[in-house]
């Protein structure tokens, strides 16, 4: 029984984790003190379109 | 609800995907309670996210962030939640769930947040089942910031009673309301996280 739950810990774990990959910044840069670390990965918002085709690629492309 | 969150924090045994998961509550709260301030939308401007589907949502969230101004915001907030007379929606569960205000669904929230020891603060007058203070008891339970971390199955049970059971629907009227700019950024950002919430939750 412990074991099993134990397992089912594991699977939620790395479902959240390849879920919420795309969230690691999700609210950081919204808590005091982390702020700093949430600067550093701006990007230039002009990029923004271009990096998106080249995802929409990379996706078509799998 | 406190703000002395953050003292907690990432430390002791609160696993990293749940700081995750806090923090996204916490976005999401803290957007609904009020109109952001200027430093706050700069901040949210900076948020990435990759090509998952809430990194995808983040991201476009961030964009739409960076055009708006502090300004805008607020006068989208008080068509979306205010009004002259009502906002364009009622962000309450217990009107989600009844049609009406103060109902069931207040009284069952009430009863499981004296249980958990958690209150409002003292100088709101607002219901609990506003989904701002929903979001941030959530975030509370999830990191501890509320005193403790609530065991998984209690977690499920919170979610399902007081968030599950009517926020994916408010997040979509949110996204398709008519003042709603940012705020439907938003509300794709708060249907593709309450998504990976129920995923996960199905297996506990």
């Amino acid at each position: 029984m412990k074991e099993e739950r134990k397992v089912a810990v594991a699977d939620r774990r790395s479902f959240l984790k390849l879920a919420g990959a795309g969230a690691a910044a999700g609210g950081a840069a919204l808590m005091p003190g982390e702020e700093a670390q949430a600067a550093e990965a701006k990007a230039k918002p002009s990029l923004y379109r271009e990096t998106e085709h080249i995802r929409r690629y990379y996706e078509l492309a799998r | 609800m406190s703000r002395a969150a953050g003292l907690v924090g990432p430390g002791a045994d609160v696993a990293p995907e749940d700081v995750l998961r806090a923090r996204c509550y916490r976005l999401l709260a803290r957007f609904l309670s009020s109109p952001p301030t200027a430093d706050e939308l700069a901040a949210a401007a900076r948020l990435t996210g990759d090509d998952s589907d809430l990194g995808r949502a983040v991201a476009a969230f961030a964009r739409v962030c960076s055009r708006a101004s502090a300004a805008s915001v607020a006068e989208e907030y008080h068509e979306l939640f205010i009004g002259l007379t009502r906002g364009e929606l009622v962000p309450y569960g217990s009107y989600y769930l009844t049609g009406f205000l103060h109902e069931k669904p207040l009284a069952k929230l009430r009863q499981d947040m004296a249980r958990l020891g958690i209150e409002r603060a003292e100088n709101v007058s607002e219901p609990e089942d506003h989904i701002a203070s929903l979001l941030e008891a959530m975030a509370g339970l999830v990191d501890g910031t509320l005193g403790r971390v609530l065991p998984l199955e209690e977690q499920k049970a919170f979610y399902a009673a007081h968030i599950g059971s009517w926020a994916p629907v408010f997040f979509r009227d949110l996204e398709a309301a008519k003042a709603s700019v940012l705020y439907a950024a938003l509300a794709g950002v708060g249907r593709a996280f309450l998504a990976i919430e129920e995923g996960a939750f199905a297996m506990v």
